[in-house]
C-alpha cells in the first residue's frame, strides 16, 4: 500500500491505495459496491481503467474536497471517489463502468484518512488477492474501453496527450 | 493559506502559487472574488474546446469554485517576455522560430473561436520539454466569440504589448501574422481587420 497526502486539503488525511492482482471475489465485492455497503469502508476501482496514478489521485483529491463542503454527489467518500473518475453525471452508470466488474481480477483499493496499518488489515481482509506494487499499473490498461468512456478524439494518440484528456474530463466534471 | 505553496506571482486580478499537488507541481491561481463575469461557465466551454482542438495550454487539475481556485499544470520553461531578453532570443533564427510557433497557435485557437482577451508576451510560454514549443496560458479574460473584430482586436493587443514591451521586434511581429495567416481558417479577413483596428485603436466607436 501507499500513502499521498492530499496537499490542497491536509486535515483530510493522506490517500491510501493498494494494488491487488489474482483477485477472486469480485462478484461479492462488486454487489457490496453496488449497494453502497457500508461494510466496505473502501473504494474499489478497475485497475485497467487507470493510465496514470495521478488520474486516481485527482478523483479521491476531488473527493476529500467535495467531502469537506458537503458537495459528495453519492452516499460515501468511497463511492465519490469511484464517481468522480466518470465524466458521466450518472451515478450507477459511473459505478459501474469504474468500480469492478464480476470478472475483474486486478484492482486498486482507496481509502482517504485514517490509519495506514489498520486500512492495510481491512483491505487485505476483504479482498481475496494478491498485493502488488504500483508499477502493475503501467500494464493492462484497457484502450478500447478509457477511449469510449472519456470519449476521446481518435486523433489523440500519445500516451500523455490521452492522460491530459483524461484530467481535463476529471477536472471540469463538476464545473457547471 | 494554501498549503506549502510558494507565490510566485501578484497581480490584479489573481495570485499565482507554485505549489506541490497530487504528486506533481502545480500552478495555483487565486482569482479574487470580484470576477466581473461568470468565472466557470466560461471556463468549462473554454476548456473543452481547447482541449479538443489540441492547442497547447496548461491541463485543468481541479476547480474549486468554493475558494476561487484553479489548479493547473506547471510549465517548466520561460515567457517570451523573458526569452526575447535573453542573448539567444536576440537573435534572428530564434525570432524567426517562435514567432512561427505563436502566429500557428494563435491561429489554432482563433480557429475554434476562442478569444484570449489578454494577449501579452508574458501569457506566451515556451515549454522546455518539447523544445520551445508555445504555450498559451491565463485565460482569464477570455470568451468564445465568432467574431472577426474580436479576433483582430485579441492580435492588436499583442501587438501592443510587443512594440510596448520589446524595441525592434517589428520583423518578429509580421512573422507572427504570416504563421497566423497561414493557420486560420478565416484568418486572412481577421488581418484586414487587424488594420481598420490599427487605425482606430482597440475601442470601437461609439458612433456606431
Amino acid at each position: 500500500m501507499e500513502s499521498f497526502p492530499i496537499d490542497s486539503l491536509p486535515t483530510a488525511g493522506d490517500i491510501h491505495m493498494a494494488c491487488f492482482t489474482a483477485v477472486k471475489n469480485a462478484p461479492d465485492l462488486k454487489e457490496k459496491l453496488q449497494n453502497q455497503d457500508k461494510s466496505l469502508t473502501f473504494a474499489i476501482v478497475e485497475s485497467t481503467l487507470i493510465m496514470d496514478v495521478f488520474q486516481l489521485l485527482l478523483a479521491a483529491t476531488k473527493a476529500a474536497h467535495d467531502n469537506e463542503t458537503g458537495k459528495l454527489a453519492t452516499q460515501t467518500i468511497s463511492s465519490e471517489i469511484i464517481y468522480n473518475l466518470s465524466p458521466s453525471k450518472n451515478i450507477a452508470e459511473s459505478l459501474k463502468r469504474f468500480g469492478i466488474s464480476e470478472d475483474t481480477t486486478s484492482l486498486i483499493a482507496v481509502k482517504i484518512g485514517g490509519n495506514p496499518d489498520e486500512i492495510m488489515e481491512e483491505m487485505s481482509r476483504t479482498v481475496d488477492g494478491i498485493l502488488v506494487s504500483f508499477s502493475k499499473l503501467d500494464q493492462d490498461k484497457d484502450m478500447v474501453k478509457l477511449r469510449q468512456y472519456y470519449k476521446i478524439d481518435p486523433k489523440v494518440t500519445e500516451d500523455k496527450e490521452i492522460l491530459n484528456w483524461i484530467i481535463s474530463a476529471i477536472a471540469m466534471k463538476n464545473v457547471q | 493559506m494554501i498549503h506549502n505553496a510558494q507565490l510566485i506571482k501578484q497581480g490584479a486580478e489573481a495570485k499565482v502559487y507554485l505549489a506541490p499537488f497530487c504528486q506533481r507541481q502545480a500552478i495555483i491561481k487565486e482569482r479574487f472574488t470580484k470576477a466581473y463575469r461568470h468565472p466557470t461557465l466560461d471556463k468549462k466551454l473554454t476548456s473543452r474546446r481547447v482541449v479538443q482542438a489540441r492547442i497547447d495550454t496548461p491541463t485543468v487539475y481541479m476547480v474549486d469554485t468554493e475558494n476561487y481556485l484553479i489548479y493547473m499544470e506547471y510549465i517548466e520553461g520561460c515567457s517570451v517576455r523573458e526569452f526575447l531578453v535573453t542573448p539567444e532570443g536576440q537573435t534572428e533564427t530564434a525570432q524567426t522560430k517562435v514567432a512561427q510557433e505563436i502566429g500557428r497557435a494563435l491561429g489554432l485557437m482563433h480557429n475554434i473561436d476562442v478569444v484570449h482577451g489578454d494577449l501579452t508576451t508574458s501569457n506566451l510560454l515556451m515549454r522546455k520539454e518539447t523544445d520551445g514549443s508555445v504555450v498559451l496560458i491565463d485565460f482569464g479574460l477570455s470568451y468564445v466569440s465568432q467574431l472577426v473584430e474580436d479576433k483582430a482586436v485579441d492580435l492588436y493587443v499583442l501587438e501592443r504589448a510587443f512594440s510596448s514591451t520589446h524595441p525592434n521586434t517589428e520583423v518578429m511581429f509580421e512573422q507572427i501574422l504570416k504563421a497566423y495567416g497561414e493557420s486560420g481558417k478565416a484568418s486572412k479577413l481577421i488581418l484586414k481587420k487587424l488594420e481598420d483596428v490599427r487605425m482606430r485603436g482597440r475601442k470601437r466607436s461609439m458612433l456606431g
